[in-house]
């Protein structure tokens, strides 16, 4: 049931008909893995609690670096040295106190990835490198619920949707392997695919639209167009074949 | 007519700045073996050793995902191939 805050704060999104009253319920009772609070999950986190998501949750086991501000736009000048999930909460609670926002301050693994997304309704990638996308979509297989991956560099950025069983997942598409180094990225690029994820998020959640699955899109700042590749389940790929185990 | 093989910006300035090139054969990795044939400084940005690709390289034949044996891909005249590179920033 929705407050009268929430019917006035979500007005303009509850006068979309493919949202209406039951979407934005659905919404307040979905609760939804963001695993990073770094240049994806900025934008990511603050646009799913400024739609009503009920329920955040965030992994990132960094502090707020001042190299980070130029694209983290959850951190700001004031919280350099914090920790990074207890800075994302601050931010997203005043946007949105009915948005309860849990925050894990640790490191995911094949471990305890599974214990941290439970209950969860979707999983998001916000990550900065491919070994734990891994991690994600294999947690994302195991559950059987949706893994939105996104990925950024320089003014480029990709995003698919993973409905696990029914589309291509990580394991269909690369090579487990991370190149190591930092990365160059312009801070708007991660805004641009983190919106994108959040937007297949609600589309999800709400049961609008058509979601971005099989479907690569990439997008390229430089020439501002976006471009979208096929993509299709590998029989033989060992995440979502055989990786259920 | 042959098969045009689109390259990312990465990749261009191995190969005199193009963003195409059209190129001959009947795999993705003949047309790739003819363009290198060219452009020798392109090889070591995408092969990681003799007759395999780095893995950071995607390969689409069509706007369709090649992957994971995208150098035995077959093609035909009027094929696009994109070569394009993995991102792993968040």
């Amino acid at each position: 049931m929705l407050s009268q805050d929430e019917l006035a704060r979500y007005d303009r999104q509850i006068m979309i008909p493919e949202i209406g009253l039951p979407g934005q319920e659905r919404l307040k009772k979905s609760r939804v893995f963001i695993a990073g609070a770094g240049g994806l999950g900025s934008p990511v986190s603050l646009y799913l609690a400024a739609a009503g998501v009920g329920t955040l949750v965030i992994a990132d086991y960094d502090r707020v670096d001042i190299t980070n501000l130029n694209r983290q736009i959850l951190h700001w000048s004031k919280d350099v040295g914090a920790k990074k999930v207890e800075s994302a909460r601050e931010k997203i609670e005043s946007l949105n106190a009915n948005t309860k926002v849990e925050i894990i301050d640790e490191t995911i693994n094949d471990d305890n990835i599974l214990g941290l997304t439970n209950g969860c309704d979707v999983i998001i990638d916000a990550m900065d490198n491919i070994a734990a996308r891994f991690v994600l979509n294999r947690a994302a297989i195991k559950r059987g619920i949706p893994f939105i991956h996104g990925a950024v560099s320089g003014m480029e950025g990709r995003v698919t949707t993973i409905i696990p069983g029914e589309t291509a997942c990580i394991g269909c598409m690369y090579r487990d392997y991370t190149k190591p180094g930092k990365f160059p990225v312009l801070g708007v690029t991660p805004g641009v695919i983190g919106i994108i994820q959040a937007t297949e998020v609600i589309k999800y959640l709400t049961g609008m639209g058509r979601l971005l699955t099989n479907r690569l899109l990439i997008y390229d700042g430089m020439d501002l167009r976006f471009r979208e590749f096929k993509l299709s389940r590998n029989p033989e790929c060992m995440e979502c074949n055989t990786g259920k185990g | 007519m042959g098969i045009s093989v689109h390259l990312h910006r990465v990749f261009q300035k191995y190969c005199g700045n193009l963003e195409t090139i059209e190129a001959k054969g009947s795999t993705v990795q003949e047309c790739l073996r003819n363009i290198l044939i060219l452009y020798p400084e392109l090889e070591k940005a995408i092969f990681f050793a003799e007759g395999k690709l780095h893995p950071l390289i995607e390969v689409y034949v069509n706007s369709s995902s090649a992957y994971p044996d995208a150098l035995k891909k077959e093609v035909n005249d009027g094929d696009k191939i994109h070569i394009i590179h993995t991102l792993a920033g968040g």
